[in-house]
Parts: C-alpha cells; structure tokens; sequence
C-alpha cells in the first residue's frame, strides 16, 4: 500500500469510527430513571438473650452466611473509670489482656488463636473495654476459652508491662505526629474540659511513663466481673450451641461487687480556639462542635437528624459545599457522638492549607444557618428515606447486626427502639428540625481545633475576624494541663 | 477512591485457603459460588449470583483499566477518571448519581487501583433496574464540563495530601515502589504526582474514555436478591444497548530482569525511621503465587508470626514489623518493613528484617507453621465471603484479573496443594540477591515540606 493509501486508509477509518459514536450518541436515548421492582419484606434478624447464673448478659444472633462465629465481650468499664491523674490505665489493661494470664504465655495465646484460624483484638473507649475475634466454627470452644482467660486471669508480668509501655510510647510518639489523632485529641480536651470524657483514651506520654503494675491490678480487679459485662455471639451455631458454649466458658467466672461509679458534672461550654502548630503540615486537619447531648436524651431523634443534614449521609450540607461545589477538601462530615451522660456534635475536615480559613467560615457559616433557616423537606426526606431505605443493608453482615443490639443493652435503652427506630425517624418533621437546632445546636460557643502549618493561615484567620486564639507549637503540646501546654520541657519520651 | 488496602488482604484471602492435605480434612469448606456468565453482543461479561441471605443486591462494574495503563506524564489518570464518572452523563446531572442511590437508601462508590477500577452499588434489591441504568447512562453517554473537572482535580489533590502528604509513613508505598521499579508503571502510585494531575485536561478525559470505558473492556457482577433469568433481562435491556467500542490496548512496558542488589537511603518528616526488605516477584494466578502468599503470612500474619515474634516480642527493635507478598496482574513486589523503635541503629534493624526473610531459604518453615498459616487462610477465605459486595470481589477479581472465573473458587484446591518445599523452593526462586532492594527511610530533623512523588 501506498504511503498515501495508507494515510487516506488510516482517515477513512478514523472517520468511521467517529461515525459510530456519533450514531451511538445519537441513538442513546433521553429517558427518566426505571421503575423498582416488587418490593421485598424485611425483618430485623432474631436474636436471643440470656443472664448467666454469674450475671453475664449473653446475647446470640444465628447467622449463617459462612461456617463462622464472631464474639464480642464488653465489660463496662473504660477512661472514665481510671484514676484522675492515670490517664491512659483502660487502654494499658486491655493491650495487656492478650500479653499472659496466669496459665498462658502471650506467645501461647498469639499461637493458639493464630493456629485455631481466629483473630483477638483487645482496646477500650471512653465507657467500655473489650475482647473481640472471629473464628472458624470447629474451634468455636478453644476460642471463647481464651477470651475467658484473658478476661479473668491476665498475668500483667512486669517484662510484658515494659514491652507495651514502650509501644505505647512509639505509638503516641507516631500519634503525636497525626493530625488526625492530635486533632480528635485536643477537640475532646477542649469540649469537655477536665472531665474524664475528655480524657485521651491512649494515655499521654508522661502518665504511660507513670503507670505501675498495681494501677493496672487495681482497675482491672475493680471493673472486670461477668455483672459487669456483655458477651455477643453471632455465627452459624444453633441457639442451644451458642448458650451451652457460653456456660463452658465463662460459667465459672466468679460474680463480683462492683462499685457504683457517678460521673461528675459537664464543664460549661467552652468556646475555643486552638491551634496545634505543626510546620511543614501539606493540610490543616479542622474540627468544629460544641457539647451536645447524650445518648438518652429525649430529642435525640430529631437532633442526629439535624446533624445528619449538616453532615451525614443522604443529605450532608458540608460535603456540598466544601468538596462538590467547591473542590476544597477530600472528605467533610458532621456527627453527633453520645455517651452515657453527655455528647458532643463534631463537624470535621482537612484542607490545603491556603484554604483554611475560607474552609473554616463556610463550616462555621453551615452551623449558623442550620440553626436560622427551617431545612428544606427535601434535605429531611434525603435523610429520612436513606435510613429507611438502608434498614436491609444495615443487616446484613454479623457485625453490623450484633452492634444494633449491643449498643442498646449496653446503654441501657429498651430493644424495642430497634423495631421503632424507623417509624420515630419517619415522623420526624421540619419544624422539629428548627426546635432542636434552636435548643441544641450552639453556632455561638463553637470550639474549633486546627491542626497545621500556623504560620500558612493565621492571617487568613484574623481577616475573618478569628483573633482570640491559643497557637501552640507541637512540641509543647500537653493534653493533661488545662492550658494544653507544657510547663516543662518537650513532649517526646525518652527513648 | 483508592482501593483501601484491606482489599489486599481479601485478594490474598482469595488465594488463600489451604495448602498441604494435612490441613484438608481439618477445616470446614466455605459454600461454594453457584454463580452464572455470559458475554453480551457487545463484548460486556457479566456474573451473576443469586444470594438470598438479605434482601439487598450489589452491582458492581470493573473495568480493566488502572494505574498502570497511564502514559508517562499523566500518572493519577485512571483514579481522577473514576471521580469524573460521578459527573454527569447524558440523563443524570453531575452528583445525581450518588444522591439517587442514597435516596433508596443505597451505598455506591468506586475504587482504583493499578489494574482496575471498580464502581458498585449496594441497593434494596427491588431497585436493581435503578443501579443497572445508572451504570448503562455513564458506561454509553459521559458528559463533565470543564468545570466539574477542575473542581475534582482538586478534590483528588486534597485526597493525596491527605493520604500521602500529611500523615506519618503516608508515603513509604510510594517511595518503595518508585525506588524498587525502573521501567513498568507499578512504579508509581495510583494516587498520581501532584504536577501529572495538574497536567491532565479534559481532552485526556474523552481520549481516555474513548479508549478504556467500552462494554468490551468491562465486566459487571451482580450478587444479591433476584431471579437470575430476570436481572439477566434487565442487564440485556440496560447495558445491551452500550455500543461496543475499538479494540483495548494493552501496550505497557515490561519491568527488565534485574541484575544487581540495589540500596537506598532518603528521608521523610516522620517521627521514627522505617527500614525496608524487597524481592521483585511473580504475579497473580503464577503457580508460584500460592506458596509465596503462604509464606508472607508465616512472615507476617498475627502476633504468632516471624517478623512479630523476633522484631517486635524478643528483640524489641521494632514498633511494628510486617510483610507482604504484593501479588497482582503484572510481576509485583513482596516487601517486609519495620518501623524502628527509638534507640536502635535502623542498619541492624534492616539486616535483621533480612535476615528473618532469607533464613527461609536455607531452613524452610516448619509443619505447625504451614498449619497454621493454611488455618489463616481459611479464616481469611470464609470471614471475608460474608457480604454481597465481598462475593462480588471475589468473583470480579476472578473473571477480570485472572481471566478465568473458575479461580474463585479453585484457588481453595490450589492452595491445598503446596507444601512445605513449595515455600522453601518460592523463597530460593526470588529472594536473590539481584531481586533485592534494601531501604531506609530516615526522619527528617526540622520541618519539611510534604512530598510529592519524584
């Protein structure tokens, strides 16, 4: 073929390509989405509860999706039950669970629910410890032995004291050097002040360095008691399986008097401004909130539904305007965390850090607005129909379903809320989106924490009017003084 | 999204289960998928499988396109492509997509990662027709203004800074990979250079479109609550229509044999130094494949594992220690790290990472090892086959990456068959010399600037 056939050749193709998706487009036709399909029942999974004779709340979920078991053991106790001045003893107890009880070496346990084909996990929160896994059903007793074990009979030797206490301390050494991690740090410091809900969870590096053995003992004699606990089991075992597993293994564990435990009273809204100065930062980490309420507050409903439309799924205010209309950030949300007796909204994001403070008005701005003007019915249907819609979806995997029943058995709520959720959040209306955003919602006491390169956007802020702030440098970061600042020297353990 | 990397584990997981026949009669056998495939007139797969358990189905479409389909200079491509998708197409406005699904109380999102680019939906399964003419519109009739398209590039560099840039260790995939990789794209990340992603414009966007979003490039999955003889009407109606388009090309530059160890040491703003062992490996599907998976778990899976017990429980010279065997489409890496615990020299660190690694070589792994990682795997295989959107996984990554359906279940078999010289003799084929890299990443004193690819 000729140089020129082949140019001419090449055209002619070229052309009749372009011709086909031409016609393709063409022919692609203007229509309006399809009907959905018959629709189909769905049922909340059953579930079964029994109280051993120690007190130990057993909950089964059959589930026989694979030839599995998961379990779960809370024990209600967790930072706010630890000694004022030891942050950081709940979360030391649990990683030292899996580290030898008085009949296993931490290698004996790694390798027998390594070999048994299970996990453990160990940690704790705010109000809870706990011990948690999967396992291939044929092992289902050799796994819930060893969740017994580290449950009632952790050694705590000294050298395993001193492994974890250096790997606390790396880790908060890696942790302090996460905005993420620093900015939930500071923003729950400054919310609830020096309230042990406000208290780091992981510990600082100075109390981690302080811990003894008997602070470990003392905490974990005090709380750890099955009438102190909650044990789950979902998995592919019949009901009498799963109780008669459940009595072999902790049937024996010696019911116990467990203090009662009152929390004190909430220090009053805060209204701060911090910056954790961290130079070199490619983003600033922002969080914006207030304290709020907990979790059996009468308004709850009504309440997670305004934070919802501010910053959760099937409406999301801030997601519109910082990422889709704006392109200023990856991720931005808005959620009401609850606790026993208190809670706080957070709304968070990161940014570049030349648009920190624009990012900042327009999130300070949303709170604002949410409060002022009634939400529009379709932002509230948005979020009504998707917690509707995603009932089917919230049951599926074993997890999700053992979470919905926990989380109401360890707060204390009837089960029926399960059966009701759904009709409470459908007869939520507009107005009382304006009540509780006007009751509940505090646009004028937001706490606000940023996390990032300070010398970037302090100017940013003071044009916006942001001129009582705290600038910290991170080295001088404390989160166990009240002013978070360190009267000494660094931050950084010895190493 | 980029591909989170527990999806790495679940691939893994794939392969995983089992491995010599001691294990065979020990562990219970997951179901196994009874799915159905077929290929439309217009070069579309699909999968189909029933799965009754919830009344809920999952969709997912995955094109063959990634990462290392990118042309030098437009590293990130594929990733800021998948974002656009969101953008509008000839019946839906940009962000309906998404909006409609939640509407129903769906979940959808996409992911990217060096070899593909999936995009699904998990809806109430009577609003199957709905996801299905969702996917059909975008597949046939992609519109983003130039707008929409500036704005989300924007929204991908913030998603880098976020996941590289800012946090401690963000980077060290990145920076393997560059340093391991010479010539095949695996050398760089999905996620793209900050200067590429600037560079791209909209005439990449249509070329790219034109090029890889074909019916003939793409395989859908369906895996919930239907009839398959009617959702298999509905793939007909919906995608059936989606003209074919030109023949894919597959024209992507092979990573040379390696000839020499090589080492290296930079320097991040991190607070503690990581030390790094690497082998250039085989790929996905390769014979090989199996018992090197076993081998990284015997490395590196739970507290009972090599890297664990010697770096971090004996000798206390690591915070963390882990490995991986990185098996994917095209030759991959397998890379053992270790974070280094303040007071120790990073130099003997890494020798003892390596020394763990190829002590393989000369000893093997012992039965209860082998035992126990095939127990391992079985978790992995079974825990990882509980939902509609990790069915479809499984399936997807069959059919796509492995060209051969058959593997989401066979690998079960596959597996069972390695033995404890298959591990041994793997460890000999790749950890030379040659295949090696040795890296160290130091903390950088002062502040610094994020990174930003090379």
């Amino acid at each position: 073929m000729s140089r020129l056939a082949k140019i001419l050749g090449a055209g002619v193709a070229l052309a009749a390509v372009l011709a086909v998706h031409a016609a393709a487009a063409q022919v692609w036709p203007s229509e309006g989405p399809p009907p959905p399909l018959a629709a189909r029942r769905v049922k909340f999974p059953s579930y079964k509860i029994k109280t051993l004779a120690n007190g130990l709340q057993v909950l089964f979920v059959p589930y026989h999706e694979q030839p599995s078991l998961s379990y779960r053991l809370l024990v209600r106790a967790g930072a706010v039950q630890e000694p004022g001045d030891k942050p950081g003893v709940a979360s030391f107890v649990a990683a030292m669970l899996n580290q030898g009880t008085t009949s296993r070496s931490a290698k004996e346990i790694a390798n027998t629910i390594d070999s048994a084909g299970g996990f453990l996990g160990v940690g704790s929160g705010n109000e809870l410890t706990f011990v948690n896994g999967a396992v291939i059903k044929d092992q289902t007793d050799a796994a819930l032995a060893l969740v017994a074990d580290v449950a009632q009979r952790p050694a705590f030797a000294e050298d395993e004291i001193a492994l974890q206490r250096r790997q606390a301390l790396s880790a908060l050494q890696v942790g302090y050097d996460d905005p993420e991690y620093l900015a939930g740090a500071v923003f729950d410091r400054i919310i609830f002040g020096l309230h042990p809900y406000g208290r780091p969870n992981e510990g600082t590096p100075d109390s981690i360095a302080r811990l003894t053995r008997g602070d470990l003992t003392a905490f974990h004699q005090r709380w750890f008691a099955p009438n102190n606990a909650l044990l789950a089991l979902v998995g592919d075992l019949t009901e009498d399986e799963a109780f008669v597993a459940a009595e072999k293994a902790f049937g024996s564990w010696a019911r116990r008097d467990v203090p009662d435990f009152k929390l004190g009273d909430l220090p009053p809204a805060a209204k701060r401004v911090v910056i954790v100065d961290r130079p070199g930062s490619a983003q600033t980490e922002i969080r914006v909130g207030h304290l709020a309420i907990p979790r059996t507050h009468p308004d709850y409903i009504p309440f997670d539904m305004a934070v919802r439309i501010l910053g959760g799924e099937g409406a999301n205010r801030l997601f519109g305007v910082l990422r889709t209309d704006r392109g200023l950030t990856y991720g931005a949300s808005a959620d009401l965390h609850t606790f026993k007796v208190s809670g706080e909204v957070v709304a968070e994001t990161d940014t570049r850090s030349a648009a920190t403070g624009e990012t900042l008005r327009l999130m300070v701005d949303e709170f604002a607005r949410l409060q002022k003007e009634p939400v529009h019915p379709a932002e509230l249907r948005g979020a009504q129909d998707f917690i509707a819609g995603n009932f089917p979806l919230s049951i599926e995997s074993s997890s999700a379903i053992a979470e919905q029943v926990l989380s109401r058995l360890f707060y204390g709520q009837s089960l029926d809320e399960i059966e009701t959720y759904l009709d409470r959040v459908g007869r939520v209306t507009t107005e009382d989106i304006q009540r509780v955003s006007r009751q509940l919602l505090k646009p004028d006491q937001l706490s606000i924490v940023l996390v990032g390169d300070a010398a970037a956007f302090v100017d940013q802020l003071r044009r916006l009017g942001f001129t009582d702030y705290d600038r910290i440098p991170i080295a001088q970061l404390d989160l166990d003084s009240p002013t978070l600042r360190s009267t000494a020297g660094g931050r950084v353990p010895p190493a | 999204m980029l591909r989170p990397s527990w999806r790495r584990g679940v691939v893994a997981a794939i392969a995983a289960l089992l491995l010599t026949s001691a294990a065979r009669a020990d562990i219970v056998r997951p179901p196994k998928f009874d799915y159905k495939m077929t290929t439309l007139a217009n070069g579309l797969q699909v999968v189909l499988l029933e799965d009754h358990s919830t009344p809920i189905t999952h969709v997912a479409v995955w094109y063959h396109v990634g990462s290392k389909d990118e042309k030098p200079g437009r590293t990130g491509f594929a990733h800021l492509f998948e974002h656009l998708m969101f953008k509008g197409s000839k019946n839906i406005k940009p962000d309906q997509h998404p909006s409609w699904i939640t509407s129903i109380g769906g979940e959808a999102n996409a992911e990217t990662d060096e070899d593909s680019t999936i995009y699904w939906e998990t809806v109430p399964a009577q609003h199957l027709p709905l996801a299905l003419w969702l996917e059909a519109d975008r597949m046939a009739s992609l519109d983003v203004s130039e707008d929409k398209f500036k704005t989300e590039r924007e929204v991908v560099k913030e998603e880098r800074r976020m996941r590289y840039e800012n946090q401690p260790f963000g980077r060290l995939q990145e920076i393997i990979f560059d340093k391991a990789f010479t010539t095949h794209p695996y050398r760089h990340q999905t996620i793209g250079s900050m200067e590429d992603l600037e560079a791209a414009s909209i005439g990449d966007v249509r070329e790219f479109y034109r090029t890889y979003y074909v019916p003939n490039n793409a395989t859908m999955v369906l895996v919930g609550d239907f009839d398959t003889g009617e959702a298999m009407n509905l793939v007909e109606r919906y995608l059936g229509r989606v003209p074919r388009g030109r023949t894919v090309p597959r024209d992507i530059p092979r990573e040379p044999q390696h000839t020499a160890e090589s080492r290296f040491t930079v320097s991040e703003s991190w607070p503690l130094p990581a030390v790094v062992v690497s082998y250039h490996i085989t790929y996905d599907g390769h014979p090989d494949a199996y018992p090197l998976h076993i081998l990284a778990k015997i490395l590196s899976d739970g507290d009972s594992s090599r890297l664990y017990q010697a770096l971090v429980y004996e000798q206390q010279v690591a915070l963390a220690a882990f490995g991986e065997a990185k098996l994917i489409e095209h030759p991959n890496l397998f890379f053992a790290v270790a974070i280094v615990q303040p007071g120790n020299n990073p130099a003997s660190v890494q020798q003892e990472l390596l020394r763990q690694v190829d002590r393989v070589k000369t000893e093997g792994v012992t039965a209860d090892e082998l035992n126990r990682a095939k127990r391992q795997f079985a978790r992995d295989y079974i825990l990882g086959r509980e939902s509609v959107r990790q069915k479809a996984l499984h399936l997807g990554h069959a059919a796509v990456i492995h060209n051969d359906i058959k593997t989401a279940d066979g690998e079960f078999d596959l597996f069972q068959n390695v033995s404890l010289a298959d591990v041994q003799r793997v460890a000999n084929t790749y950890f030379t010399p040659e295949n090696r890299m040795l890296l160290t990443v130091m903390p950088q004193t002062g502040p610094s600037v994020g990174g930003n690819g090379r």
